[in-house]
């Protein structure tokens, strides 16, 4: 034990003096290299503006964001030396590995910050420490691009009430957005409804017919190894997604994070206290009695669970489709086509919607900040503005004419060989062209926009994700009489717009007390639901009363009231 | 140097000269230590400053003197809070099975290893025990909850071979057994590896000792128990005070990486409630309270742990 630690500690001392190290010399070559620019930029802005050669001079922005980005390649990529060329920016880009939200908090607390800051719901304590500089101004001065892309959206990009600035330029979120492609919902494996002969798949009692149904014909794999019918993902924060987030979905309300909003009102309540949603989990809970729930949900880990999903034994999720999607490329990649999944808007019952769609309408928040630490910030929203432009967004999305997509008859097109790498040699191919690095960093049109040519500015639509569909997933869309897996869901319109957005957007003040209640509150739901679910089904009224009470305990309505504060706030901002 | 210069017939100040003399004589060891007793006083001594963050309400990128004082309303948050006392118990649990499987068990292997005669087979056994030590820990929680899987998993179906059980046993589902999981999976990590340091002390017993005791015609187990435990006694002493010392910090990787949401009430551990409600809320000042509590805590128990070995044993680390 001793000697572990020792050794831990020698190995963290050496990190602490490299990083140390490597903290101050990184620092050094900004200083220098941030020199003098910012020198020309201090003197007047107009000045800066009119000698464009000078705009051009290689600059080196320190940029740091919360996502991951594993094959990023210093901009040595195809994509990234045209933004270069067009720009004169370089960036040295850090990504958080591991827990972002731990990482941010670190910087924040250095003192030491990043020219250009992506820090999701974390940048509350860049703002809180005076990190990051209000961008108001330089967009109004320098960023054209910018000012149209957010046209009658400006309202939406101020911090708070209290604090009007402006101090995220949103890159996350996709302006006048139309969703393409489902990914959510509950999953069947195609096999599943084929053998059934396409049964109607609407609500959990449909749902769990089915994988009932199939288990019965098929108890075993080819290998003598049991069929699963519903495997939950509950490591960590996945949790949200495969647990707890489906029992809003299935009974009717939006995504607010924890909380449920009523559209009208704006009375906040933690979600799980919806008695509908007691009902979900009892389903849940039927389940698991039943022996249709993998026994193995609450336990497994993450990559047990994709490597279950790979052996194409797990007939049901109830997941995204980018958390299991790598157990499911791995099915494909061997031809197993029909243990491929489908999406169906499954609720608890017949009168309830699905609302994976529930509109957000543009969401400002997750996006990039100027730090006061940038050697030339004019500079920087040149940058971001030159993102934003038509020429920027059609390069971040599509890549260079002639070499990643061609113009035929006025449609930009993505030849066939091209198309191909991007599936099937998906890694190098962002590796080489950048194409996928620069999205999150890029204030941006969404799927469904044209520019001015008559394109659209994403590769995504409708025709090229069809084209994407294997045959066997042809088929079963066919026999529901659909094209794509977003036509089986309620449409955007057919819903209230949330005036607030969405709730996990608004950003928490850092000293709120809301922000430890609502830990606790994870902490008693996470515990509690697995309990409540793994039950016998006649205790689980006992130990749901047990959980609410829980939640009494730990202050429930003052988090609901600090959260409906919030809310209110965020409306009267942005419909100002 | 003046001191030196004193005249040494000076009865008042023999100490002080003598002190002074050793000083001059060994100038150059005395310098060769400095950049050592700088090194630890920048990173051992320096950072305690950061403790004074506990009494404020810290907030990063304001100076000092700018910050809010709050006395010690982070530590009466931290004493009435009820999370507090369960990841204490749960890190206090964890921590004293672990010393008491991580001491225990190392010594009767190292003894075990050292009465083998076959070198090839003693270098062999040795090297295939120390081997897990390297194994990084998010590997072996891969590895044990493999093992421990109802679902095909190797313990499982041994149990129901031999027909003890009759239904797989969800082991990493019951939390009243989780810590038994934990302790067994670090025994079988560490115990390679804190075997050397007892059998390089074994090492050092002289032979000698045995041939005398085998000429009055001692057996190999009152050899182990008159020769070599008294061998190694103050050894096993000072890594038993200096693991009392750290027994209330002691990470959170094992316990994390083997935890699940059923077993969070026997998984969490301190450091990793210092993480969840301080670091990760930006709640610095509440981080720096518990992480001050850990100190004093590990403090008192490393001096009252040397007192009581010095006072009945003789052997102690200060």
């Amino acid at each position: 034990m001793i000697k572990t630690r020792k050794w831990s500690g020698i190995a963290l001392t050496t990190a602490l003096v490299a990083g140390l190290l490597a903290g101050c010399s990184g620092k050094n070559n900004n200083d220098n290299q941030g020199a003098s620019p910012s020198g020309t930029s201090s003197s007047s802005s107009t000045a800066s503006a009119s000698a464009s050669p000078e705009t051009l001079k290689p600059l080196n922005f320190s940029f740091y964001s919360e996502d991951p980005s594993p094959n990023w390649t210093n901009m040595q990529d195809d994509v990234g030396k045209v933004i270069t060329e067009k720009t004169g920016i370089t960036l040295d880009a850090e990504f958080a590995v591991g827990d972002p939200v731990q990482k941010s908090a670190l910087i924040a607390a250095s003192g030491e910050y990043p020219d250009l800051i992506s820090a999701k719901n974390s940048i509350n304590k860049f703002v809180d420490a005076g990190a990051v500089l209000d961008l108001t101004d330089l967009i109004e001065q320098h960023a054209p691009n910018l000012k149209k892309l957010y046209e009658g959206q400006m309202s939406r990009l101020r911090y708070s009430n209290e604090d009007k600035s402006i101090y995220v330029i949103p890159t996350y979120a996709l302006i006048n957005n139309t969703p393409f492609k489902a990914e959510g919902g509950f999953e069947l494996q195609h096999r599943v409804v084929k053998e059934l002969g396409y049964p109607k798949i609407r609500t959990v009692a449909d749902f769990e017919k089915a994988i009932k149904d199939y288990l019965a014909l098929h108890p075993k794999d080819e290998n003598g190894n049991p069929n699963i019918g519903l495997t939950l993902n509950a490591d960590d924060w996945h949790m949200y997604i495969s647990v707890t987030n489906p029992a809003f979905y299935t009974t009717g309300g939006a995504d607010d994070g924890e909380f449920n909003i009523n559209v009208d009102t704006q009375e906040v309540t933690y979600h799980f206290r919806r008695p509908e949603e007691k009902e979900y989990f009892r389903w849940l809970n039927h389940m698991n009695a039943e022996g249709l729930l993998d026994k193995q949900s609450f336990v497994q880990k993450y990559d047990q669970y994709k490597a279950k999903i790979a052996t194409g034994r797990v007939l049901g999720l109830i997941d995204q489709q980018w958390d299991y999607d790598d157990g499911e490329k791995a099915l494909k990649a061997e031809g197993k086509f029909d243990q491929g999944y489908g999406h169906y808007p499954v609720t608890m019952t017949e009168d309830t919607k699905d609302t994976s769609y529930w509109p957000t309408g543009f969401m400002a928040g997750y996006g990039i900040a100027i730090s006061k630490d940038n050697p030339d910030p004019v500079r920087a929203i040149k940058f971001l503005d030159f993102l934003a432009s038509e020429e920027g967004q059609v390069l971040v999305n599509w890549g260079i004419e002639g070499k990643h997509y061609k113009i035929e008859n006025g449609t930009r097109v993505i030849p066939k060989e091209v198309n191909n790498r991007k599936i099937n040699d998906a890694t190098n191919f962002q590796k080489e062209t950048g194409i996928g690095h620069y999205q999150n960093m890029t204030p941006r049109y969404g799927n469904g926009v044209k520019d001015s040519t008559g394109n659209y500015f994403t590769t995504d639509n409708p025709a090229q994700i069809i084209e994407g569909y294997n045959d066997v997933e042809k088929e079963v869309l066919a026999a529901y009489g659909a094209q794509t897996w977003i036509d089986l869901f309620p449409k955007e319109s057919e819903f209230k717009v949330r005036p607030w957005g969405a709730a996990w957007n608004i950003p928490i003040p850092g000293d709120s007390e809301t922000t430890i209640i609502e830990n606790k509150l994870k902490d008693i739901t996470w515990k509690r639901i697995p309990e409540a679910i793994l039950a016998k089904p006649e205790d689980f009224d006992k130990i749901w009363d047990a959980y609410m009470k829980d939640l009494d305990k730990a202050n429930v309505t003052k988090a609901e009231d600090l959260r409906e504060a919030l809310v209110k706030e965020r409306v009267a901002l942005w419909s100002e | 140097m003046k001191a030196v210069a004193a005249p040494l017939t000076n009865k008042e100040k023999p100490r002080k000269s003598r002190f002074w003399t050793t000083f001059i004589r060994n100038k150059y060891l005395y310098m060769m230590s400095l950049p050592f007793v700088i090194w630890v006083f920048i990173f051992s001594y320096y950072p305690l400053w950061g403790w004074t963050m506990a009494f404020q309400k810290y907030k990063p990128g304001k100076s000092f003197g700018e910050q809010k004082w709050v006395g010690l309303e982070h530590f009466r948050y931290l004493f009435n809070d009820d999370t507090f006392y369960l990841v204490l118990r749960n890190t206090l649990a964890m921590s004293f099975m672990g010393i008491i499987a991580g001491f225990a068990i190392p010594i009767i292997f190292a003894i075990m290893l050292n009465e083998i005669r076959h070198m090839a087979f003693k270098r062999f056994a040795q090297t295939v025990s120390y081997l897990p030590h390297f194994v990084s820990w998010v590997v072996v929680a891969g590895i044990v909850t493999k093992l421990l899987s109802a679902e095909n998993g190797a313990v499982n179906e041994f149990l129901m071979w031999l027909g003890i059980i009759s239904e797989p046993i969800q082991f990493m589902a019951k939390g009243e057994w989780f810590w038994g999981i934990v302790t067994v999976s670090d025994v079988w990590k560490e115990t390679g590896w804190n075997t050397i340091i007892y059998l390089a002390a074994i090492a050092g017993i002289g032979p000698e000792l045995y041939e005398a005791a085998k000429v009055d015609g001692a057996s190999r187990l009152r050899q182990i128990w008159h020769i070599t435990l008294p061998g190694i006694r103050t050894t096993i002493i000072i890594l038993l005070i200096m693991s009392i010392g750290h027994l209330i910090s002691i990470g959170f990787e094992k316990q994390f990486l083997l935890g699940n949401n059923l077993v969070g009430d026997y998984s969490k551990v301190l450091d990793l409630y210092s993480l969840e409600y301080g670091l990760q809320m930006s709640r610095y000042s509440f981080g720096t309270a518990i992480n001050m509590f850990n100190s004093v805590v590990s403090l008192i128990l490393l001096f009252s742990a040397n007192g009581l070995f010095k006072k009945f044993t003789k052997e102690s680390i200060m």
